[in-house]
């Protein structure tokens, strides 16, 4: 398995009150697969989506959430950093661009962040290159320049998809990504997401949406903050 | 490689930041200036003391040192030494030739120096002092067009080098603030005014409307009084320091004159119980004149501290020959009794407080960091707030705590670098110029200054009115407050008819001194940087404790 949670246990604070939001859920995705998760609101399957890609940690009490066979419990700092800038690449509902950053540097950052000085002079050139190729996979290769203000919605989540990409991940973590677009457009970054799983790319997908969880090979199903 | 991108998009897309840059600015310009100003002030009293004393100050008041063109000639001989030169200091009245009613004079109560030209000119640069003398090219290319001293009849140099009137009666040299009628103009030159028309007179131009009447009373050797010598002097000239108290109360005057009027020239000494062949008093020796002051100029490169020590041996070199000399009717005063002192030393009574209080400004205008720290703070804690979605996307691709709380503390360091240079900038441009924002602020302000704030608080109040009609507030407060402020800027400039600020009679000086230093120009930099990330630390260290999860959660 290329990432997996074992009875996980999520809860949240809120003031004095603690609100269980996974119970003791499990998945297992295996490499090259497309997974959705479905539910409704408040179902837990952005906090699964979260704990996956290392973003949030699982109760003490929880059991591990394991990629490529590692125990992200076990994970310090630096190694967690890595883990959500290199293994894993996150696409969100609201796209989530900095607005003061051109497209081409939007789709760069996680390349900018996981880079040293060093690095970044010799491979300057290199990852502009690929940043752009991948904009123009995305079909936004006349957008390079603009800011994300500038942007329809399905482009900023296509400047997502290639910031998500740009340092090769080996899972794609996206939560909602259709959620905040019209059918047409949602269909069209459902097809990129294809495109990207025909090449391999691992695809974690979630969604409440059943046509859009229909797109992926297989769908779990998330309620009361277990997956069924 | 992230954290500069963003630091430098972040300070230039947005307003926010330019308004830190202003605090850090303001800040840093404002602890430059007032330190310049203290600076100067205490360096123009330093030079003006030095100016004024030489740089070693050998004295012994009243009764003064006999012998002294020895002593002056075994101190010129120094190798220490570029000059030396005697001085009959005391005070007295004098009595002006104007005054009220018929032939009245008024009195002023004067420092009186007497003095040799050629020397003292050689120890203190007397030449450069005096004011009404025929101006060099490097001076004419200075002066006004209508500065009086262009014009032949009152460039008197060569008296003052002299003490005396062209028809060879001695002289005086007058402080140029002694005379009320000599008014200073705003590029700095003087002009006899006449008190009933205010307009420019030659008729009460100093050297030639007439003569002084000096009133001196010698003191004895024991402390008491003589009678009162009075004598009648020649105005020569009219000398310019710069230092305020020196230009309103001394007096210059042929040290020959000044010896005789206080009993300190050249006298017999007769016998109290003896007859001459003449019937008269026998003659069994001779005073020497006295001078109660040398001057002493260093050579280029020497201390004044090393003068003085080397003026110490030469005077005790001097005591014992003077005192081991049997045929001598008069022996040298003990070294105890005789002041030899730096003119730092002199001046410390004075220099002391100023230096004193310009580093009590310094530290009082240091708080001014905290405010800029404080400034930093609260714009980086609403900068913070507002990044907190930014925070979360960069934690979500890999970027550290470290990562982020750098991003913002290069921000605080770009705004910091940004502000100070800018207030180093704005320093500069106040302090070179401070004299010329003094002058303007003493004038009515010019009709194109008024025409330019009545445009701008018209085209403020049609912003206003503008703002209203499309129903916006925040236009309408924007530039309802610019209006507010640009007419109350016109009304000001209207109603302006000039004031002083910097009165010399109150600070000593005639310009406002100021002296840009790099040392404070630099210290301050330095502090306004600092404080800038000490500001922006904290917003900084919230950011990177920023949960990424929550800060994503909602749009």
């Amino acid at each position: 398995m290329l990432l997996q949670a074992e009875h996980v246990k999520k809860t949240y604070r809120l003031g004095r009150v603690s609100v269980p939001v996974l119970r003791d859920a499990s998945i297992s995705i295996r490499e090259g697969e497309w997974v959705a998760i479905v539910g409704s609101s408040g179902s837990g399957k952005s906090t699964l989506l979260h704990l996956l890609g290392g973003l949030d940690r699982v109760d003490r009490d929880s059991g591990p959430v394991r990629f490529d066979g590692a125990d992200l419990r076990a994970f310090g700092a630096a190694r967690e950093n890595r883990y959500r800038n290199r293994d894993v690449g996150f696409v969100f509902q609201f796209y989530h661009l900095l607005p003061e950053l051109t497209v081409l540097e939007n789709a760069m950052i996680p390349a900018l962040v996981g880079l040293s000085r060093m690095r970044w002079m010799s491979d300057r050139a290199a990852l502009r290159t690929r940043a752009a190729e991948l904009l123009e996979t995305c079909g936004l290769s006349h957008r390079l320049g603009h800011r994300p203000a500038e942007l329809s919605g399905g482009e900023r989540q296509r400047v997502a998809i290639a910031r998500a990409l740009i340092n090769r991940p080996r899972v794609l973590l996206a939560d909602e990504p259709t959620g905040n677009l019209d059918i047409h457009t949602g269909s069209g970054i459902l097809d990129l997401l294809a495109e990207r799983h025909a090449e391999g790319l691992t695809t974690v997908m979630v969604t409440h949406d059943a046509s859009v969880a229909a797109r992926a090979q297989r769908q779990v199903r998330i309620a009361d903050g277990q997956v069924h | 490689m992230y954290a500069p991108l963003l630091a430098n998009r972040y300070l230039t897309s947005r307003v926010i930041p330019f308004i830190a840059v202003a605090a850090v600015a303001l800040c840093v310009a404002l602890v430059i200036i007032v330190v310049s100003v203290m600076s100067g002030f205490l360096e123009m009293v330093r030079s003006t003391g030095r100016t004024m004393t030489g740089d070693v100050v050998v004295s012994r008041s009243i009764t003064g040192i006999p012998f002294y063109p020895e002593l002056v000639a075994e101190i010129e001989a120094l190798p220490e030494t570029a000059a030396a030169t005697p001085v009959v200091e005391t005070f007295g009245l004098l009595q002006m030739p104007y005054g009220s009613g018929e032939g009245g004079r008024d009195i002023e109560m004067v420092e009186v120096w007497g003095i040799d030209p050629e020397s003292f000119d050689r120890a203190t640069g007397f030449a450069r002092q005096v004011y009404w003398r025929a101006p060099d090219a490097a001076a004419l290319a200075e002066m006004a067009a209508d500065d009086p001293r262009r014009d032949e009849f009152y460039q008197r140099g060569a008296n003052a080098m002299s003490l005396r009137s062209p028809a060879g009666q001695p002289g005086v040299v007058l402080g140029i603030e002694i005379s009320p009628f000599n008014r200073r103009s705003r590029d700095g030159s003087y002009r006899a005014i006449d008190p009933r028309t205010d307009a420019h007179s030659p008729l009460y131009f100093m050297p030639e409307s007439g003569d002084v009447i000096l009133t001196l009373v010698p003191v004895t050797e024991k402390g008491s009084l003589s009678g009162e010598k009075k004598r009648k002097l020649a105005i020569v000239n009219e000398f310019q320091s710069g230092l305020y108290q020196i230009d309103a109360n001394r007096v210059l005057m042929p040290i020959a004159d000044a010896q005789a009027m206080l009993q300190l020239d050249e006298a017999p000494i007769v016998s109290r119980t003896e007859l001459g062949p003449d019937g008269r008093p026998l003659r069994i020796g001779t005073a020497p004149a006295r001078a109660t002051t040398i001057l002493v100029r260093a050579k280029p490169g020497t201390t004044p501290e090393a003068l003085r020590d080397a003026v110490q041996r030469a005077y005790g070199s001097f005591e014992r020959r003077v005192r081991g000399d049997a045929t001598r009717s008069t022996t040298a005063p003990e070294a105890r009794s005789v002041s030899i002192a730096t003119w730092e030393e002199r001046l410390a009574d004075f220099i002391g407080p100023v230096e004193k209080e310009r580093e009590l400004m310094r530290i009082l205008f240091s708080i001014v960091y905290v405010v800029c720290a404080g400034l930093v703070l609260a714009i980086f804690w609403a900068i913070v707030q507002e990044k907190t979605r930014d925070i979360g996307i960069l934690r979500a691709v890999g970027a550290s705590r470290i990562g982020i709380l750098w991003i913002f503390l290069r921000y605080g360091l770009l705004i910091g670098v940004v502000g100070s240079f800018c207030g180093v900038a704005i320093a500069w441009g106040v302090v070179s110029r401070i004299n010329d924002i003094h002058a303007a602020l003493g004038v009515p302000a010019p009709w194109w200054a008024q025409a330019l704030a009545a445009a701008a608080a018209l085209a403020s109040i049609a912003l206003v009115v503008r703002g209203a009609r499309r129903e916006s507030a925040l236009q309408t407060v924007l530039w309802g407050f610019l209006s507010i402020g640009s007419m109350g800027v016109t009304a000001a400039l209207i109603l302006h008819r000039g004031f002083l600020i910097w009165d010399p009679s109150v600070y000593y000086f005639s310009e406002i001194p100021s002296r840009l230093d790099v040392w404070t120009a630099g210290t301050t930099m330095l502090g306004g940087i600092v404080f800038s990330v000490i500001g922006a630390s904290i917003p900084a260290a919230r950011a990177a404790d920023t949960d990424p999860v929550q800060s994503l959660r909602y749009e």
